[in-house]
């Protein structure tokens, strides 16, 4: 029986997971953000973009980049503009292949975590996070996977 | 530690858990002196905003003494005394720079949750569920507070815990609201809400000058303190058609700003009231706006209705039109704290603002269950309920 419940409380942690990626591309009145009206192809090569509020020069470029996008290497394309308004420096990258939802997730959390190294010096941590009893309960584990997804998932 | 934990929906357990710890450099470690129970918990206790773990941690109105410092952080230091805003917000992206706290950039770790939902992600809040970054909340004997140059305020000496424990979110946000709702001198403003929020955005529109200010609610003990307390005018919804009355005290104008601080369980009576609680367990629509509804169709042509009460998704029968062709500018936030907690602290050293009479109820931790069960059920005169996480 543990075995069985044990099963049941993954799945539901990947199911979390899973629905909060397919939330941000459903087109419910008033929910959602996404471009469901392009093909994978096109949605694919979108660019996927951050605001940091600094100078152009402060991003670097290739192996100078912030860490965790220098880390994604020769795949990426990455486009630096000031951004209007003195709001910054448009930070914007892509993968120069096909990427997967995998990749995807890695470049919008890549891109998330450079604009944090660059605007506060380090990227911000909640785990491990004091709290009480969680009881192993389907819902929970959905919420687990849905927060552990959350740094890659959303709308870059 | 020990800690107060939601459990369920409208379940709260007192349970020993780990401490906290920093975890980056710009933390400070706070032993909790004061806490409070906030409107907008309710939402979370009754299951309202589906982004709670059971054993999370409630709480996100608190002061403390700083216990431990992070190697970043240039301000505070042990034994400091502060209060702490109830939004994480890092000071240094667009959004902090324009003073707009509560929208940092920085300040939420799970922003693919709203991101997915509101098209944008909005800062982080102690307690607030994983949708707003998953933060331990402050009903604890301890709490990491990141960003703690930034939302820890240190309390002048003249000022008691009692006090300033309010500058952490119900008198900023009360403050937000008629500031940023446009209150000049002379203006009227109506308020919907006489819990602590509300109480103190009329208290913030007399002291930026407004001339006439009515807080509208249904609750005898609260509007009682409002006339006591905060000097105000009250309209009883539950005796009074609000409309009516705001017209006849108005010279027919209806108020110049009117704020809404009540939020997504607001009771009405009569069919508008059951026309929401219906929707609204139906999952037609999430949250209840008569409140909303209301100060929209009072509002003076031209004027502004802000929104301080919380809000989670959508709701249904939204005057529109009435915004529209009345010229309504209609805005809304959560709390942009530290915008405003500096001056708040120099008028409650002064005395213009006080808040001791919120803590209707202050009891120890262990009593957090009581204490939300009397705040939720209103029962006792109860307008907040503070803990003494430490004694």
């Amino acid at each position: 029986m543990p075995k069985i419940l044990d099963s049941l409380r993954g799945a539901a942690t990947e199911a979390g997971g899973a629905l909060l990626g397919r939330l941000q591309h459903a087109r419910l009145p008033g929910v959602g953000q996404s471009s469901v009206t392009d093909d994978p192809d096109t949605a694919a090569r979108r660019w996927r973009a951050v605001t940091v509020l600094c100078s152009p020069e402060r991003i670097g470029t290739g192996a100078d980049l912030p860490a965790p996008l220098a880390a994604l290497g020769d795949r990426l394309e990455v486009r630096i503009t000031p951004a209007p308004g003195d709001k910054g420096t448009e930070l914007a990258a892509r993968f120069r292949d096909r990427p997967s939802d995998d990749d995807l997730g890695r470049l919008r959390a890549a891109l998330r975590e450079a604009k944090q190294l660059i605007e506060v010096g380090e990227v911000l941590r909640v785990d491990p996070v004091p709290h009480g009893v969680r009881e192993p309960t389907p819902q929970g584990a959905a919420l687990e996977g849905m927060t552990a997804a959350a740094g890659k998932e959303g709308v870059l | 530690m020990r800690a107060a934990t939601w459990t369920g929906v409208n379940e709260v357990s007192v349970e020993t858990v780990p401490d906290p710890q920093i975890l980056n450099e710009h933390d400070v470690i706070l032993r909790v002196r004061r806490t409070t129970t906030c409107g907008s918990d309710l939402h979370l206790l009754g299951g309202y905003i589906p982004f709670m773990r059971a054993g999370d941690v409630l709480g996100h109105e608190f002061l403390g003494e700083v216990v431990e410092v992070g190697r970043g952080v240039r301000e505070r230091k042990v034994g400091d005394r502060v209060v702490v805003n109830s939004f994480v917000a890092c000071g240094t992206c667009w959004y902090c720079r324009q003073e707009l706290y509560s929208l940092c950039d920085n300040g939420n770790p799970d922003p693919g949750i709203t991101e997915a939902l509101w098209g944008q992600s909005p800062g982080g809040c102690f307690g607030y569920s994983h949708a707003m970054g998953g933060w331990a909340g402050s009903h604890a004997e301890y709490i990491r507070v990141p960003y703690a140059d930034v939302g820890a305020f240190v309390v002048p000496d003249g000022v008691s815990d009692e006090r300033a424990l309010f500058a952490s979110d119900a008198v900023s946000t009360g403050w937000m609201g008629a500031d940023m709702g446009g209150t000049r001198p002379g203006d009227t403003v109506a308020v919907w809400g006489a819990g602590g929020v509300g109480q103190m955005a009329a208290r913030a529109a007399m002291l930026l000058g407004a001339e006439k200010v009515f807080v509208v609610d249904r609750l005898p003990e609260r509007l009682a303190q409002v006339r006591t307390h905060v000097g105000a005018e009250t309209i009883d919804y539950s005796q009074t058609d609000v409309l009516a009355e705001l017209r006849e005290q108005t010279g027919g104008r209806g108020p110049d700003v009117c704020i809404e601080a009540v939020g997504m369980e607001a009771h009405s009576p009569g069919v508008h009231g059951v026309y929401d609680q219906v929707k609204q367990q139906l999952r037609l629509q999430t949250d209840r706006p008569s409140a909303v509804r209301e100060a929209i169709l009072a509002c003076r042509k031209g004027g502004t209705v802000f929104v301080l009460g919380v809000f989670g998704g959508m709701v249904d029968k939204y005057p529109l039109g009435a915004a529209m062709n009345k010229g309504l500018t209609v805005r809304g936030a959560q709390v942009h704290g530290q915008r405003y907690t500096p001056r708040i602290l120099e008028r409650m050293a002064r005395g213009e603002l006080t808040t001791e009479h919120l803590a209707t109820h202050t009891m120890s931790l262990e009593e957090a269950p009581r204490g939300y069960r009397m705040f939720k059920d209103k029962t006792d005169g109860c307008v907040r309920a503070v803990f003494t996480p430490n004694g």
